[in-house]
């Protein structure tokens, strides 16, 4: 990768092969699967900023997914406000909730800003069941009839296939990635990562800590809220436990530890390894490998245990990782890849 | 004459008066020796003097202006910079990136800082070490980081907490230079340094504190001949 | 005011498990400076552990906290040893999320074991009831499980108080590095604080298994309002946690009678983050200069 030319060309022909795959593939599944890839990275990026970039681990990212989902998909169904106007007000009841969290708790150090965190995430999923008059309550909302995409007179798209949120998903994942880019070349960057690295030294060093804390904390739930305004137009539904619920935080957070946190790619990574071991274990793909390849027969015991339970076993798994990562590769796979590769190095002098 | 002008300050911990009613001034230009046996208060006094917390009673002037109260950030803007008794390096960061970290509290570009920083790594001669991670260094070349960071900051008064404790010779020595070499800029100094022949060689003045208090004041041949300093403060040291 | 009296009663009386939850937080963070994310999902492994040995071998649920105990004990101590101990100088987040980890893993291997149904573990007396007078009435189990947390809390602070092993458990709690000087096996310490955490937790599940739906993701709210009533104590104080479970357990009953049962766990969360807000370092706390 020594050639100055050969990385953006190379970039270049990946984003134009990313572009133009919906043209050669037709399988909805497949293009399932990327649209869940590319939610993944985004979430993972967003929280990248904040956890990743300034140290600070929020717990509690299901709160500006989640708002940001609800409020797309309540002016949707209540107000027919198309939903990439819609999000635009999740983006702004986020940013509005993120200030109050940075508020409270970026006065305080240690592990109070997690637990705070979680508390937030907490009641706003509590409260989305118990507004029921706002928000429907445990039974969530379904709103599937999306209004076409229009500019001027023309129809874009009238999102009766995948395409659409192939494209939309693509181009949010694409956007996390440009900003955390940005964030990491600029003087946003170095200080949060100063802050990071030791807040007091930071601080000497002119940086007015709280005021770079709540710029991470808000730009990182903002587009958290996209997000989560995607994934609820794209579900067609929303309900407290899949958007505000703890393991949507677990699992964003997720998405950057097993990739490798304050990196660019470390999100990609983890959305790569992550979305499809999850969905693997979630469509019984591997109990299916398993009988096909003769291991296990489909009409044994274990066979039906594993049909019947793999299917909920992600979130085991995700157990596992977190364990896995954190004890033998603490700096996520990007600082596993940097170890080998300085290893290497090594070896070669 | 005087940068920075400190009235009475105390500082009390619980009971503990880490500081009581400590007053002096340092003159523009100079550099002020700060003295005094373990726990004396020194760096409880910088503590104060930098924001990192408020001092209990007492005045802070710099440059004119009211400091009390001001947090850290503000302080190093308006000019002032310390550097960390226990050295506190940003650790996954390069040697350079810490440098330019100091360097952006001025500019937002990062060329301009990182041209900044590399130009402070050689003040301090350790440009060398750019790319390596701040973590990784000796302790002799963390204690230049500290400088070359706070340099950075371009400030006008910079405070230097016990930056040869630890060094081998040769490596004070030039820690000794390059605090002359910062002076011969202009720059106003402030150093607290346990080693009695080293800050007799850089002080124009000496403040010498024990248990919290002001011992006494005056140029480095009055403070080491001066008997209550000798008792109070060799003595001790050297029992 | 039968039913303020009533629900104060009650809050009082839940308000001692909740203490026994936040004691064995608070003794975890105090000796080893970790905030335990699994602590709500170690308290779920006593609920099963309970309703394993109720419908297998027919053991009271009060009973077989003299087994649920040990178990659990050895059970942290396991934990301990085995994970957290390799983290104890690592940074704050990697023992947050090791935690969160192990608590995922605890909760989820309940799922494949007992699938995700709610167990009831129905006892003679569950649903009885004992007449206070004035109109006020307790619950049964609620009261057998209030004097067992009591006589729990009070062995639990003459141990800490006055045994060797307790001053000296108390000391690491209190300045690791000295104790460490002091001759005080700190290794050990954390392990037995780990594990009487673990035990504390496991109990206050076999303590409530009578009167609550059992299930793999329970522990969520429990490591939560374990959170709540540590904080609100200050972190590491024993007493406080004892005064904050208390607190914890009125307040809640208060709202779930006065405002609504939906909301009660809203209040909870909603005055921790004005605990956090006004007063960090914890009710009992000092305040910070
Ligand atoms: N944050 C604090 N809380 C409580 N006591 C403190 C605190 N900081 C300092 N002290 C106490 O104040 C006194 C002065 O400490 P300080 O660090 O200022 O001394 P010093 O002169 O810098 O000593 P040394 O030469 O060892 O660096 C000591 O008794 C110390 O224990
Ligand atoms: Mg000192």
């Amino acid at each position: 990768m020594a050639n100055p030319v050969l990385k953006p060309v190379a970039g270049i022909l990946v984003l134009g092969a990313l572009f133009a795959l919906p043209r050669f593939v037709d399988s909805p599944y497949a293009l399932h699967m990327m649209i869940l890839l590319f939610m993944s990275i985004s979430q993972g990026q967003s929280w990248n900023i904040l956890g990743g970039y300034a140290g600070q681990h929020s717990v509690g990212h299901a709160a500006y997914f989640g708002v940001g989902a609800y409020t797309t998909m309540m002016l949707m169904h209540a107000q027919q406000v198309a939903p990439w106007l819609g999000a635009w007000a999740g983006v702004g009841m986020v940013a509005v909730v993120a200030l109050a969290i940075g508020s409270i708790c970026f006065r305080l150090r240690g592990p109070y800003f997690v637990l705070a965190s979680i508390a937030v995430a907490e009641i706003l999923r509590l409260s989305a069941i118990n507004l029921t008059g706002l928000t429907n309550g445990a039974e969530g909302i379904l709103a599937t009839d999306l209004p076409p995409f229009k500019i001027g007179a023309t129809v874009i798209t009238d999102f009766s296939t995948k395409v659409p949120f192939y494209h939309a998903g693509l181009a949010l994942a694409l956007a996390t990635i440009t900003i955390t880019y940005g964030v990491q070349h600029s003087k946003l960057g170095y200080f949060l990562q100063a802050i990071r690295e030791d807040q007091d030294a930071a601080h000497s060093l002119g940086i007015p800590i709280s005021r770079y804390k709540n710029i991470a904390l808000v730009l990182s739930a903002a587009l958290t809220s996209l997000a989560g305004s995607f994934y609820g137009v794209y579900v067609g539904f929303v309900d407290p436990p899949t958007v505000l619920g703890l393991d949507v935080s677990v699992q964003i957070m997720l998405i950057c530890i097993i990739g490798g946190m304050g990196t660019l790619w470390g999100p990609v990574l983890g959305s790569l390894v992550l979305v499809p071991l999850s969905e693997a274990l979630r469509s019984n793909l591997i109990t299916e490998a398993l009988v096909k390849a003769g291991v296990v027969n489909a009409d044994s015991r274990t066979g039906l245990f594993l049909k019947e339970n793999l299917s909920h076993a992600h979130v085991l798994l995700y157990g596992v990782l977190v364990v896995l990562v954190i004890l033998f590769m603490p700096d996520g796979l990007m600082g596993f890849f940097r170890k080998l590769a300085s290893r290497r190095q090594r070896e070669a002098v | 004459m005087a940068i920075l002008e400190i009235h009475k300050i105390s500082k009390f911990f619980g009971g503990l008066a880490a500081n009581s009613d400590v007053s002096f001034s340092v003159e523009q230009g100079a550099i002020m020796g700060l003295i005094g046996p373990n726990g004396a208060g020194k760096t409880t006094l910088f503590n104060c003097i930098t924001g990192y917390y408020p001092p209990s009673r007492g005045d802070i002037l710099f440059d004119g202006q009211r400091m009390n109260g001001l947090e850290p950030d503000k302080v190093c803007m308006l000019g002032m910079v310390r550097t960390w008794q226990k050295v506190r390096p940003l650790p996954k960061l390069s040697v350079v990136d810490n440098v330019m970290v100091g360097a952006l509290a001025r500019t937002s570009s990062l060329k301009t800082a990182r041209a900044l920083a590399m130009e402070q790594l050689k003040v301090v001669r350790l440009e060398h070490r750019a790319g390596f991670l701040a973590g990784g260094l000796p302790i002799g070349e963390r204690k230049k980081l500290e400088v070359a960071r706070a340099l950075a900051t371009q400030p006008k008064l910079l405070l230097l907490d016990e930056v040869m404790g630890g060094l081998n010779p040769a490596e004070s020595e030039e820690i000794i230079q390059l605090i002359l070499d910062i002076k011969a800029r202009g720059l106003t100094q402030m150093v607290i340094e346990h080693d009695m022949k080293a800050i007799m060689r850089i002080s124009d003045r000496i403040v010498v504190l024990t248990s919290g208090e002001k011992l006494m004041e005056g140029p480095p041949q009055e403070v080491v001949s001066n008997p209550e300093v000798i008792s109070a403060y060799l003595g001790e040291s050297h029992a | 005011m039968a039913v303020f009296m009533q629900s104060f009663l009650s809050g009082i009386l839940i308000g001692g498990v909740y203490a026994l939850i936040g004691i064995g937080l608070t003794l975890i963070f105090g000796v080893m400076r970790i905030i335990n994310f699994g602590h709500g999902d170690i308290l779920m492994v006593g609920m099963y552990l309970t309703y394993v040995l109720f419908t297998w071998l027919h053991i009271d649920p009060f009973v077989s906290v003299l087994i649920t105990f040990p178990l659990m004990f050895l059970f942290g101590g396991f934990l301990q040893k085995v994970f957290i101990n390799r983290v104890l100088h690592a940074v704050a987040q990697n023992q947050i999320l090791l935690t969160i980890g192990l608590g995922l893993v605890m909760s989820n291997t309940a799922m494949l074991i007992f699938t995700s149904d709610y167990k009831i573990l129905t006892t003679s007396y569950s649903s009885s009831t004992l007449q206070v007078g004035g109109g006020v009435t307790v619950s049964t189990p609620l009261l057998i499980s209030f004097a067992i947390t009591a006589a729990v809390t009070a062995a639990l602070y003459w141990f800490l108080l006055k045994t060797d092993t307790g001053q000296a458990i108390r000391a690491t709690a209190q300045d690791r590095e000295a104790a460490q000087l002091m001759g005080i096996n700190v290794k050990r310490m954390s392990i037995l604080a780990f594990g009487l955490g673990s035990a504390l937790a496991g109990t206050a599940g076999a303590l409530i298994s009578p009167t609550y739906y059992i299930f793999p993701q329970v522990g969520g709210g429990f490591t939560l309002k374990a959170f709540v009533i540590t904080v609100l104590g200050g972190m590491g104080s024993v007493v406080g946690a004892t005064l904050g479970g208390i607190l914890i357990g009125i307040t809640e009953s208060l709202s779930a009678v006065y405002i609504s049962s939906g909301w009660k766990d809203v209040v909870v969360f909603v005055l921790f983050l004005l605990v956090l807000l006004f007063r960090p370092s914890g009710l009992m706390g000092k305040s910070r200069t």
